[in-house]
């Protein structure tokens, strides 16, 4: 993996890269303020409404993942992005993307990035020439689609980087974090099929672990079936959830499962693609038990991406003093009105 | 470097790893519109505490043995993670401030945090006094050479302190021959036999001061004469180093005066006269047991060739000469009686003015000086004119009315938090930042403070002395 670990990062992100901040060049920007105090930096997206499910009584049971020999490779992509401040034009945000890998019992991993752009008018029409959706992004600051942009950004690094692990191993697993569905503009399927394919030519099994889920059945969340079920068990709720996107583009490229892997474990939604036979999908979930550590029910080969891809404070605090020195820009604070008219009392928890 | 914080007399300061700034240097925040700066020394290093630090180095703590991998960083900006990762913290306090070019020891006014400049400052400039008539190199700070007038010792009391083989004999070794050399007289009083052998090179060759460095062996070539010490200084010697009571002194006074006014002054006559002297049967026994004592330590003889001339001692001493009282292997109460004999001699010969003044080195006094005197060599003895160092390793020895009242302190390291207590009372540095610095002095190295470094402390690497080293400990196994 190493010999190529400049094709991990695709040509064009790097140019959109650099030719996004040179429009910052010279400018003054305000950095995102970080404390030593703050717990967490993820860019959380404001949850959608729960999607309820169809109560049904022919929920089938749980089935027992059967025992298997023989290990294979378990290779996993996460990618983070973080906001590093605000421009007067745009925002500034940065990704950065983790594959690892376990062969044997050892752990490897090719770190990417951090790649930061500019996310403004400019890149939301760089990014709408190469875009497979129909619906084009019209950027505006502080406009909800600022997310798109970055969603658009982060979808693009993540589906190359994933479609690389499903190249670059046979045999093995590929895991990813959250669901095989796509359809939407900025989660285009035309890049799932791809990363899908790839992975079958390669006799690699993709499943990918959702560590939040928004699908609810009898007003519960479903990982909550398998509270009482003895792991390792697998729930299919596939069924449940087609009839929910009837005649939308959104497409469930992934059979859904609610899985529980080990003892003292959370249930996790697990999406397995949905072109391999039932039994060979369930099988891979075996393999993937006995090739890497499953502590809490989740991957460890999963978990050290997510570890490994996740900004800190310390690392924006770095990309800030990157971009000051690289590009020129100037760390201004942002004028507020709240602080100028309210001084100390103009706190930022107050109500607007 | 930026200005961080401001907090009583302590400033912090953040200093990018590429700056290299050890604990004991001294800073200059210059104001360039106030026209002022403030002389900062560090004394410590912390890392900054920046946001996320503790996340990042947990990751990098559980990756880095069980997970192999490389990074992909195509703008290159794990060089600035790195970079503020070993930022750091640089804990100073204020010594004093530059006042349109002109220096002063106080500063009652902030630098701005933003417009400053910090840069190394070189402390000598201020702490030496290159241009005194009596120069000696103490050593190298990390920007120069310090050089300081030993007049700086004149009238003022001293200690060395630090732990074992650190360097204090060294430097008071150093000490004495710059004395000599500008013909003050000092006296040394030698527990270890260290002294012996510093008027010679590591070659055995005579040094410049050679003939002027007198060593007195106990028993060899120190003894004394009854009339050479004279009543006064045996009958304190008999008091304060053999505890005779106040009621037998005055008999044994009665005994001293019969003889001298009888011409008969000698060690037989006194054995003879305490023997039958008409005295209640307690106090003769008392005088006669502590007589014995001095008998059998073979200080005292009644051939003049073979006494101590305490005239000669008069003249060498004027001249600026250093006597050695070599106390190696001599027995705890021999040391006492000597030092006792010695003190009171020399309070003696300078209330006549025989002497100007002595400069006492003391090497660990704990082992020979009684109680009274630690007062009466800060007060009393001071106004005469003995001038002392206390060289110690064990600095609660040194009674506190001591540390309180050192003009000159040379501290070298101490990691022992005992004996940082101790020494912590000086009352010439705040206890913060003698603790800070002490603790992390590499050998040879001592922090100086008080009059000698015009009271900016300074962290310096003690000259190396072409001296024959004396007094390390003998080892069973040579190799």
């Amino acid at each position: 993996m190493e010999d190529s670990k400049t094709t991990l990062l695709p040509d064009f992100l790097l140019d959109l890269s650099s030719e996004s901040m040179r429009t910052i060049n010279g400018g003054s920007f305000e950095p995102r303020e970080l404390s030593t105090a703050e717990i967490s930096l993820e860019e959380e997206i404001d949850e959608d409404p729960a999607i309820n499910l169809k109560d049904t009584p022919m929920l089938s049971k749980p089935t027992p993942i059967p025992a298997t020999l023989g290990n294979c490779s378990v290779v996993a992509v996460d990618v983070s992005s973080i906001r590093v401040g605000e421009s007067e034009q745009g925002l500034l945000y940065s990704l950065r993307g983790a594959l690892v890998w376990r062969e044997g019992s050892s752990y490897n991993f090719t770190r990417c990035g951090p790649l930061t752009f500019h996310v403004n008018d400019a890149i939301a029409r760089s990014l709408n020439k190469r875009s497979y959706a129909k619906e084009d992004l019209t950027y505006s600051a502080w406009s909800p689609m600022t997310e798109r942009v970055l969603a658009r950004l982060r979808n693009t690094l993540e589906r190359w980087m994933q479609k690389i692990a499903c190249s670059r191993f046979s045999k093995g697993i590929v895991l990813l974090d959250g669901s095989l569905t796509a359809g939407t503009p900025d989660n285009p399927t035309v890049y799932v099929e791809e990363l899908l394919n790839r992975a079958r030519e390669n006799s690699n099994v993709v499943i990918a672990f959702s560590k939040e889920t928004r699908l609810c059945y009898s007003g519960k969340r479903i990982t909550r079936l398998l509270d009482e079920a003895d792991p390792p068990c697998i729930l299919d709720i596939d069924r449940l959830i087609a009839p929910q996107f009837p005649s939308t583009p959104v497409r469930l490229m992934g059979r859904v499962y609610v899985a529980k892997l080990a003892q003292i474990s959370f249930p996790f939604r697990v999406d397995i693609d949905r072109q391999l036979p039932e039994e060979s999908g369930i099988a891979a979930v075996g393999r993937l038990i006995n090739s890497d550590l499953v502590e809490q029910g989740y991957p460890e080969t999963l978990r050290l991406a997510h570890i490994l891809s996740t900004f800190t404070a310390n690392e924006v605090l770095a990309i800030q003093r990157h971009l000051s020195i690289e590009y020129g820009v100037r760390l201004a604070p942002r004028f507020s009105f709240r602080r100028s008219l309210f001084g100390p009392f103009g706190t930022s928890t107050e109500a607007s | 470097m930026k200005i961080y914080k401001k907090q009583g007399d302590t400033i912090q300061i953040i200093c990018p790893p590429e700056e290299f700034v050890q604990k004991g240097d001294y800073l200059l925040i210059e104001d360039k519109k106030l026209r002022k700066g403030l002389i900062v020394q560090v004394v410590d290093i912390q890392f900054a505490n920046l946001p996320g630090i503790l996340e990042d180095i947990l990751r990098d703590v559980m990756t880095e043995d069980s997970v192999q991998g490389c990074d992909y960083d195509p703008f290159r900006v794990s060089s600035q993670i790195e970079v503020l990762k070993d930022t750091r913290l640089l804990v100073c306090k204020i010594r004093g401030a530059i006042d349109d070019g002109r220096p002063r020891q106080d500063a009652s006014w902030l630098p701005s945090r933003t417009a400053s400049s910090i840069v190394p400052y070189p402390i000598e400039r201020l702490a030496s006094t290159k241009d005194g008539r009596r120069p000696v190199t103490l050593g190298r700070t990390r920007s120069d050479i310090l050089t300081v007038d030993v007049k700086m010792l004149d009238g003022k009391l001293n200690i060395i302190t630090g732990k074992k083989g650190v360097g204090k004999s060294h430097l008071s070794k150093l000490l004495v021959l710059s004395l000599v050399k500008n013909g003050a007289p000092c006296l040394i009083l030698d527990i270890n036999g260290e002294y012996v052998n510093i008027g010679r090179g590591k070659r055995n060759e005579p040094n410049p001061v050679a003939e002027r460095i007198f060593v007195l062996t106990p028993g060899q070539n120190l003894r004394f004469s009854l009339a050479g010490v004279g009543l006064r200084a045996f009958l304190d010697t008999m008091i304060y180093a053999l505890d005779l009571p106040r009621t037998s002194s005055k008999v044994f006074s009665r005994i001293w005066s019969e003889l001298e006014r009888s011409g008969n002054l000698n060690l037989n006559a006194l054995n003879e006269t305490i023997r039958r002297f008409g005295c209640h049967e307690s106090v003769r026994e008392a005088i006669y047991s502590r007589f014995n004592t001095l008998l059998d330590l073979e200080l005292f003889t009644d051939d003049p060739s073979q006494a101590f001339d305490f005239s000669f001692f008069e003249k060498r001493m004027s001249e600026g000469s250093a006597f050695i009282i070599n106390m190696k292997d001599e027995h705890s109460i021999s040391r006492r009686l000597i030092v006792e004999l010695f003190i009171s001699k020399l309070t003696e010969q300078l209330s006549e003015m025989k002497l100007r003044a002595v400069f006492l080195f003391a090497e660990e006094a704990h082992f020979y000086l009684r109680e009274t005197y630690w007062d009466d060599i800060v007060t009393r003895m001071r106004h005469l004119g003995v001038f002392t160092t206390f060289i110690t390793n064990q600095p609660d020895t040194v009674q506190e009315s001591v540390y309180r009242q050192a003009d000159n302190i040379f501290m070298f390291n101490f990691t022992n938090e005992h004996d940082l207590d101790a020494v912590s009372k000086v009352a010439k540095i705040d206890a913060e930042s003698l603790r800070l610095i002490v603790k992390d002095l590499p050998v040879h190295n001592c922090l100086v403070v008080g009059d000698i470094v015009r009271n900016f402390p300074v962290v310096v690497n003690v000259e190396p002395l072409n001296v024959q080293t004396m007094g390390q400990t003998r080892q069973f196994f040579q190799d």
